[in-house]
């Protein structure tokens, strides 16, 4: 019940966040439809959560929260490599950056 | 042959001078690489006679080695590069003898061992360390090496543009002996003597820097390099 009321709550901030940034100019009406849409997605199945179950059904999971539960940590695993590897690139590019400054203020007078 | 000796220093102030001038008597040119030191050391090594290069942000060992290599191949036309220390540890007169090899056409990279023949005042737990370390570099590279962390090494003009370092941190000992055996170059080991003074280990704690490395290399290997 309360994981109910925090996740319902949530999602409405959420949403009156994209609609505050619908109304300053920052985002367009296409993505205001498509992340309300996804909030509205969120508060249906955490207000029936069995509403989910049939899409579990589908790809062969016992329940919707299951699904929900799979589906988020195979995203967060691959956010968390595709952030590892950008991380090393950034690295990489600094010292790129910090070697040809190098290279370009050495002092030859001797 | 033109041989340039480039120096990675990162807070060696107290050491660089004397390093500088030792060095000098056996090769050509001495290129240092200040990596943002918090201390004198860049005009330390300036006043000793060193072409200095400052990195504006530390980006480490390996790092300061790459960009060195850059300037000596590039703009001093460099026949032989030797690596060498800042701290001191290091012996000038062993230079002759590590470059000798490539002066011969013998091999193309020299690669310095504390471990074949002279003597060494090394402590007991950086055996054990190094030993662990020569096996994991088997297992790692396929190279069998009786010292596989010694920094000193020198390198042909052919292995220097070969060996491009991207390993910034201390891994960069591993990635060398891959490229090694990945562009199939010839390498023997030379002893040299490496001094271990109270001053320099109090400085390196190098069994925790150990797992540093073995981390920096798994995840070069595992990750990065996908
Ligand atoms: N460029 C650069 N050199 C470093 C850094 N840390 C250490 N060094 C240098 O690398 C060399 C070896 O470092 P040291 O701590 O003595 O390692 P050890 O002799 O292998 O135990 C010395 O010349 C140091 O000045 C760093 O962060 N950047
Ligand atoms: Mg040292």
């Amino acid at each position: 019940m309360i994981f109910q009321i925090v996740l319902v709550t949530f999602a409405l901030f959420a949403a009156t966040r994209t609609v505050k940034q619908f109304r300053a100019q920052k985002v367009s009406l296409h993505w205001l439809l498509v992340w309300n849409g996804l909030w509205a997605v969120v508060i249906g199945v955490a207000l029936w959560p069995t509403s989910a179950d049939f899409v579990a059904h589908l790809v062969g999971i016992g329940r919707g929260a299951d699904l929900a539960l799979y589906v988020s940590v195979v995203v967060l695993a691959y956010a968390v490599f595709r952030l590892f590897v950008r991380q090393e690139e950034t690295q990489r590019d600094i010292t790129k950056l910090v070697r040809k400054i190098a290279l370009r203020d050495v002092d030859e007078s001797k | 042959m033109k041989i340039i000796a480039i120096i990675p220093a990162f807070n060696e102030e107290s050491r660089i001078a004397a390093v500088v001038r030792d060095a000098s008597s056996f090769v050509s040119g001495v290129v240092v690489v200040d990596d943002c030191s918090r201390d004198n050391t860049a005009n330390a090594a300036r006043s000793a006679g060193a072409t200095v290069l400052r990195h504006a942000i530390n980006r480490g060992q390996g790092a300061a080695l790459q960009t060195a290599t850059e300037y000596a191949l590039n703009r001093l036309g460099a026949e032989v590069v030797v690596h060498f220390d800042a701290d001191g540890q290091m012996q000038g007169c062993d230079i002759p003898a590590m470059v000798e090899p490539i002066e011969t056409g013998a091999a193309d990279v020299v690669l310095g061992s504390r471990f074949l023949g002279k003597k060494t005042n090394m402590p007991m737990a950086r055996r054990v360390v190094n030993r662990l370390a020569q096996w994991f570099t088997v297992a790692i590279s396929g190279i069998r090496l009786t010292d596989t962390h010694c920094g000193f090494r020198a390198l042909s003009r052919k292995a220097a543009q070969e060996l491009t370092i991207t390993l910034d941190g201390m891994a960069h000992a591993s990635q060398i002996q891959d490229l090694i055996v990945v562009r199939r170059l010839r390498y023997v080991e030379r002893p040299v003597t490496i001094v271990y003074s109270a001053e320099t280990l109090a400085k390196s704690p190098s069994s925790m820097r150990a797992f540093a490395i073995v981390k920096d290399i798994l995840k070069d290997k595992l990750i990065t390099r996908v």
